[in-house]
C-alpha cells in the first residue's frame, strides 16, 4: 500500500503540482522565475561550488533524460563495445562532482553571514534534499553497477508507464530499498519544484552563451581596472571557454569512438590458435623457397651440370621455365627442327621475366614494356624497348649413364650427334658458363 | 615406428614424383585443368590483366611443383582432385585442392560440364552465376566482379567507384562522427588559440583585422 | 687571408640567414604577417605537405608493430594486418593514401614556391632544405613501396635500380662498373632480396625519417624566422596576423585534408586501382605479371624514360637539379611572372606525364 502512495501516487500528485504550481508562479511571481542570485555578496566560494555542482549535474541528468526520453539512442550508445564501462565512469565522476559542489555550496550557504541574509528555509531544504538525492544515486551506481544497462529494463518502461497513464510499479517494486529511495526523491523534487529556487530550471538562460558580454565596471578607486582590459580579458575568457567546450567535445567523441579502436589496434587479434598455425605454415613454405632458391644458387655454384627437363618434356608453343647460372630465370623450348632451344628469360631491358608462351609469329612477350622476342634468334622486335637479343644458354643432351650427346654452347654450332630424334630419351642440362671457372 | 614413418615418408615421395611427372606431361598437351580462355576474354574485354589465381590456388595456374600446384599434392589432396575432375553435374561439393573458393563456387555450382560448354562464349559465364551470391562481401556481386575482371574473393578488389559508395554507406555512422569530432576539435582549437593570443596580447591593436576574416 | 676572407664570408651568410636576434617567441611567432593577396593559397601547401608527414609518422609507428622485414614474412605479415587485426586494414590503407597525398603536395609546394621567388634572399636555406626534403620524400616512397613484398613492389624496384646500372653505359673505361658497384651496395647482394628488403626497411623506418626531421626543423626555423615571402610583384594590399588567424586557417585545411584522407582510407583501399595480380607474393621464380610500374610520382621520369635515350634524360636531370639548388643565385633578378610563368610550365609537364603518359608514350613510338 505505501509502495502504491510512493511509486504511482506521489509520482502523479508531484507532476500534477510542478505543471500547476509553476503556471501559477509564472502568473503570480513573474520575476521570481528564476534562482535568487548572491554573487555580488561573496563569489569566490560561488565559483568553486556552483561551476562543479552544474556541470556535474548537467551530465547527470543528460544522461538520465536521454535514456528516458530516446532509449533506441541509448540503446544503440550501450551496443558500443566499452560504451558502458565509459558511461559508467562518465556518470559516476560527474556525480562525485556535483556532490563535491554542491558541499561547498552548502558550507557557503550555511557559514557566510553575508549569503546567510537572503537564504531562505525552502533553500536549505532544497539544498539537503539535492544533497541525499546525488548521494542516494551515487549510492545506487556503485552498489547496482551497470545501471545504465539495467536501467532499461526497470526504470524506463516505469517511467514510461506513467506517462503512458498504465501505470505498472511491479517493474520497480522489487528493486533494493536504495533505488526506490532515488525515485521518491526524484517525485519529491519535482513536487517542490515550483516553491523554491528550483524553478531556474524552467528558465535556463541560454542564450547567455551566444549573446554579446554584459561587462559589470566598477568605476570606484579600489576597482578601477580600465574598462578595455577587462573586456579583453572577458573575451579571452569567453574564448578559452568555447575553446575548451570544443575540445572537450571533440575528446568525448574520440573516446567514445576512436579509443576502444586504438585500444584494440595494439591488443592484436583475439588469440586464434587455428589462425595463427595457418600464418605460421605460410610462412614456413615461403621460408622453404627462400631455401630452396639459395639451395639453388649453390648448387649453381658447384655443379658444372643443371638438369633442366627431359628432352621429351620439352614443348614447341610453351617453353619450360628453369634457373640459370645467374640466378636469372631461363625458358627451354623445343625447336622446329627438334634441338632444344635455351635462351634467358631476364628480359634485357630491365630485367623482368619474359612470358613462356608463343605467339603465332614465334614470339615470347615481356608484358613489362612490351618486348616480343623472336625464340629462334632472341631479337627483340623493331621498336621495343630492348635493344639487345635474349642471350642464348648452353645447353647438353645427356642420357641415362650421364654420357654427353649433343651439346653447344652459345654462338656455336651444335656438337655430337647430328640427328635429335633418337635423342628423345635423353635429358637436357645447362652447362657451366666458361667464365665461371 | 620408425620404419613406419620412413614407409609413409618414401610414399609421399613418391607420389609427389608421380605427381610432378603427370603436371610434366600435361604440359605438351592442352591442360585438362585450366581454361585460358576465360582469363583471355577478361583481359580482353576489361584490359585489367588477370593471372589464374582467379580460379586456381596458385598464380601459375595448376601445373608445377610450388604449393597449390599439382606437383604439391598429397595423396589425400590427390584423391580429392579426382573427385573434382568428376563432378560434371552441379552440387558435387567437391573441392578441388588446386582451385580457390571461387573456382570450386564455380564447379559446385555449374558443374563442369556446363563450364566446358562455356568456354566457346566465356562472357556468359557471367550470367550464368548466382545473381546474389558476393564471395568477398565487397558490395559488388561475383557476377560483377567478374565481368569487371576484378578478383571475387578479394574485398579490397573491385570497381573503385562501386567500392566507394559501399563502403561510405556502410561506415556512414562513423564518418559522420568523425567529422563531427573534427569540426568540434577545430572550433574548439580555434577558440582555444585565439584566447592564447589574447591573453598574451598578440591580437590586440588589430581587431578591424579580426573582424574582416570572420 | 683568403681562407680567413672566404670563412668570414661564410659566417656573413650564415648570419644573415639565421638571425640570433630574432629566435624567440616574439619575432617568430607573435609578430609574424603573412600578406595576403591572389596567390595566398599557396602558402597552406608546406603545412599541408607537414599535417601528411605526421600522418605518415603516426600510421607507421602502428604499422610498425605488426609488420615483419623479412622476405618470407614480410607480405604474410601485412596481410595478416590487414585481415585479422582490428582497424589494421584502415591503418594501413590510410598509410597507402597519405603517401600519396603527401608527394602530390611537397610537388606542387615546389612548384609554388618556386613561382613566388620563395628562395630569394635571405630565404636560400629555406629553399635548400625544401629541394633536401623533396628528395627525402620520394626516396621514402621508393623504399617504402619495396616493404610489402609483392610482385608489383619487388618488380618495380628491380626496374628502379636497373636504371641505375643502365648509366655505366655511358661512363669511360674503369668507370663504367661504378654504377654497377652503386647498385649492388644499395641491394645488398647480386639481385634484390632479403639484404635489400632489411636495407631499404632501415632507410624508410629510422634513417630517412630522421633525416627529414632534422631537415624540417631547420626549413620551419627559417620560415619562421623570415616570416612568408611576399609572393608577389606588387606590394601586398593587406596583411594578416600569422598568430592566430593564419595558424588557426591552417589547422582548419588539416582538418579538410584529414576528413578527406580518413574518408578515403575506410571507403577506397588503395590496391582497388591496381589489378589483383601485383598484389600477390612476390615468387623469384614464378612469372611476372602484366602492368608493372612505378608509384604515380615517378612517372614524370618514367615515361620520358621509354621515348628518349638514357643520357638525354640523366643530362637533363643533372641539369633540373644544378638549377633547382642554383635557383636563388641564377634567377636573383628573374620578375616573379616570369618564374610563375616557368613554374606553370614545369607543373603542365607533371600533369601531362602523370595523367596521360602512356598514351604520349604510344603516340611518340607510333603504336
Amino acid at each position: 500500500m505505501l509502495d502504491a502512495f510512493l511509486l504511482i501516487g506521489l509520482p502523479y500528485l508531484a507532476i500534477t503540482t510542478a505543471i500547476v504550481g509553476s503556471y501559477w508562479r509564472l502568473r503570480a511571481h513573474r520575476f521570481s522565475y528564476s534562482a535568487r542570485s548572491s554573487q555580488f555578496l561573496e563569489h569566490r566560494q560561488l565559483l568553486l561550488g556552483s561551476a562543479p555542482w552544474h556541470i556535474g549535474i548537467f551530465v547527470v541528468l543528460l544522461g538520465h533524460i536521454v535514456a528516458f526520453l530516446l532509449p533506441g539512442v541509448w540503446k544503440a550508445i550501450l551496443a558500443v563495445p566499452g560504451a558502458l564501462v565509459a558511461i559508467e565512469i562518465v556518470g559516476m565522476a560527474a556525480a562525485v562532482l556535483s556532490l563535491v559542489g554542491l558541499s561547498l555550496l552548502i558550507v557557503r550557504r550555511v557559514t557566510s553571514g553575508r549569503v546567510q541574509a537572503v537564504t531562505t528555509t525552502m533553500d536549505l531544504v532544497v539544498a539537503g534534499l539535492l544533497l541525499a538525492q546525488v548521494a542516494v544515486g551515487l549510492l545506487t551506481a556503485v552498489q547496482l553497477r551497470y545501471g545504465a544497462a539495467w536501467g532499461m529494463g526497470t526504470a524506463v518502461p516505469y517511467l514510461w508507464s506513467l506517462l503512458t497513464i498504465h501505470p505498472d510499479m511491479t517493474l520497480v517494486a522489487d528493486l533494493p530499498l536504495v533505488f526506490k529511495l532515488h525515485l521518491i526523491g526524484a517525485w519529491l523534487l519535482i513536487l517542490l519544484l515550483p516553491f523554491t529556487r528550483l524553478i531556474h530550471l524552467l528558465a535556463l538562460p541560454l542564450s547567455y552563451l551566444w549573446r554579446a558580454p554584459q561587462l559589470v565596471i566598477w568605476t570606484t578607486m579600489r576597482r578601477g581596472e580600465q574598462p578595455a582590459l577587462a573586456r579583453a580579458r572577458a573575451d579571452s575568457r569567453r574564448e578559452f571557454l568555447k575553446g575548451g567546450l570544443g575540445i572537450a567535445g571533440a575528446s568525448g567523441l574520440l573516446a567514445i569512438g576512436v579509443s576502444e579502436k586504438a585500444v584494440n589496434f595494439f591488443k592484436g587479434p583475439a588469440p586464434d590458435g587455428e589462425a595463427e598455425a595457418m600464418l605460421l605454415q605460410k610462412k614456413l613454405v615461403r621460408l622453404q623457397l627462400s631455401a630452396e632458391e639459395r639451395a639453388l644458387e649453390l648448387e649453381r655454384r658447384r655443379s658444372t651440370f643443371i638438369q633442366v627437363a627431359r628432352q621429351a618434356d620439352l614443348s614447341e608453343v610453351k617453353g619450360h621455365y628453369f634457373i640459370d647460372y645467374d640466378m636469372a630465370p631461363g625458358l627451354a623450348f623445343k625447336g622446329s627442327d627438334g634441338w632444344p632451344i635455351v635462351r634467358s628469360a631476364k628480359c634485357t631491358h630491365l630485367g623482368c621475366t619474359v612470358g613462356s608462351e608463343i605467339d603465332a609469329q614465334g614470339r615470347i612477350l615481356c608484358p613489362c614494356h612490351i618486348s616480343y622476342f623472336d625464340v629462334r634468334t632472341g631479337q627483340p622486335n623493331a621498336g621495343a624497348p630492348a635493344t639487345v637479343p635474349l642471350p642464348e644458354i648452353g645447353w647438353a643432351l645427356m642420357d641415362g649413364a650421364g654420357t654427353i650427346m649433343a651439346r653447344k654452347e652459345p654462338g656455336q654450332p651444335i656438337q655430337g650427334a647430328s640427328d635429335p630424334m633418337p635423342l628423345a630419351g635423353c635429358t637436357l642440362f645447362l652447362t657451366k658458363p666458361a667464365d665461371r671457372g | 615406428m620408425r620404419r613406419q614413418s620412413d614407409v609413409a615418408t618414401s610414399f609421399c615421395r613418391i607420389v609427389t614424383m608421380c605427381a610432378a611427372l603427370l603436371g610434366a606431361c600435361t604440359l605438351d598437351s592442352p591442360p585438362a585443368a585450366a581454361y585460358p580462355e576465360f582469363q583471355r576474354s577478361i583481359l580482353k574485354t576489361t584490359a585489367r590483366p588477370v593471372n589464374c589465381a582467379f580460379c586456381h590456388a596458385h598464380a601459375d595456374g595448376p601445373e608445377g611443383t610450388a604449393p597449390g600446384q599439382i606437383g604439391r599434392l598429397s595423396a589425400a589432396e590427390l584423391a580429392q582432385l579426382g573427385q573434382a575432375r568428376a563432378a560434371l553435374s552441379p552440387d558435387n561439393h567437391a573441392t578441388s585442392p588446386i582451385l580457390n573458393p571461387f573456382g570450386n563456387h564455380l564447379l559446385n555450382r555449374l558443374g563442369k560440364k556446363r563450364i566446358l560448354e562455356l568456354r566457346l562464349v566465356p562472357m556468359e559465364l557471367a550470367s550464368a552465376l548466382p545473381f546474389d551470391s558476393d564471395l568477398d562481401h565487397d558490395g559488388i556481386t561475383d557476377r560483377d566482379e567478374y565481368r569487371a575482371g576484378t578478383h571475387p574473393l578479394l574485398d579490397t578488389d573491385g570497381d573503385p567507384w562501386k567500392l566507394f559508395q559501399y563502403n561510405f554507406w556502410k561506415n556512414r555512422t562513423s564518418l559522420i562522427l568523425t567529422l563531427l569530432a573534427t569540426i568540434l576539435g577545430l572550433y574548439g582549437l580555434k577558440h582555444l588559440l585565439h584566447g592564447f593570443a589574447f591573453a598574451s596580447g598578440s591580437a590586440t591593436g588589430d581587431n578591424a583585422d579580426r573582424e574582416n576574416d570572420r | 687571408m683568403s681562407r680567413t676572407g672566404s670563412l668570414r664570408q661564410l659566417g656573413n651568410f650564415l648570419t644573415g640567414r639565421l638571425p640570433v636576434e630574432k629566435m624567440n617567441f616574439d619575432s617568430m611567432v607573435r609578430k609574424k604577417e603573412v600578406p595576403v593577396h591572389r596567390l595566398s593559397w599557396a602558402y597552406y601547401l608546406g603545412g599541408l605537405a607537414l599535417f601528411f608527414f605526421l600522418v605518415q609518422v603516426v600510421t607507421g609507428l602502428m604499422l610498425l608493430f605488426y609488420y615483419q622485414p623479412t622476405v618470407s614474412d614480410a607480405h604474410a605479415s601485412v596481410e595478416h594486418l590487414t585481415a585479422h587485426v582490428p582497424g589494421g586494414g584502415l591503418v594501413r590503407n590510410m598509410h597507402s593514401w597519405s603517401s600519396s597525398m603527401m608527394i602530390a603536395s611537397v610537388f606542387i609546394h615546389l612548384l609554388t614556391t618556386f613561382g613566388m621567388k620563395a628562395f630569394e634572399k635571405p630565404r636560400e636555406i629555406t629553399w635548400l632544405t625544401g629541394l633536401g626534403l623533396f628528395a627525402v620524400t620520394l626516396v621514402l616512397g621508393f623504399t617504402g613501396y619495396l616493404l610489402p613484398w609483392h610482385q608489383i613492389a619487388v618488380n618495380a624496384t628491380k626496374v628502379g635500380l636497373q636504371t641505375i646500372e643502365e648509366a655505366g653505359r655511358y661512363l669511360p673505361g674503369e668507370m663504367s662498373a661504378w654504377p654497377r658497384l652503386v647498385r649492388e651496395t644499395i641491394q645488398g647482394e647480386a639481385s634484390v632480396g632479403q639484404a635489400t628488403l632489411s636495407r631499404f626497411f632501415a632507410l624508410h623506418v629510422i634513417i630517412l625519417p630522421f633525416a627529414m626531421a632534422i631537415m624540417l626543423g631547420l626549413h620551419l626555423l627559417s620560415v619562421q624566422l623570415h616570416g612568408m615571402s611576399r609572393g608577389v610583384d606588387e606590394p601586398p594590399r593587406r596583411r594578416e596576423k600569422f598568430f592566430p588567424i593564419f595558424f588557426v586557417r591552417d589547422l582548419q585545411v588539416w582538418g579538410v585534408a584529414f576528413m578527406v584522407l580518413f574518408t578515403l582510407g575506410l571507403c577506397l583501399p588503395f590496391e582497388a586501382l591496381f589489378s589483383y595480380p601485383l598484389f600477390e607474393p612476390y615468387i623469384a621464380q614464378g612469372s611476372t605479371p602484366d602492368g608493372i610500374k612505378p608509384e604515380w610520382y615517378f612517372f614524370w621520369i618514367y615515361y620520358p624514360l621509354e621515348i628518349l635515350p638514357l643520357w638525354v634524360l640523366m643530362l637533363a636531370q643533372m641539369v633540373l637539379g644544378v638549377v633547382m639548388a642554383g635557383a636563388p643565385w641564377i634567377f636573383r633578378d628573374t620578375n616573379r611572372r616570369t618564374l610563375r610563368l616557368l613554374a606553370f610550365a614545369g607543373g603542365l609537364y607533371l600533369i601531362l606525364m602523370t595523367f596521360f603518359g602512356e598514351s604520349i608514350v604510344h603516340l611518340v613510338k607510333g603504336r
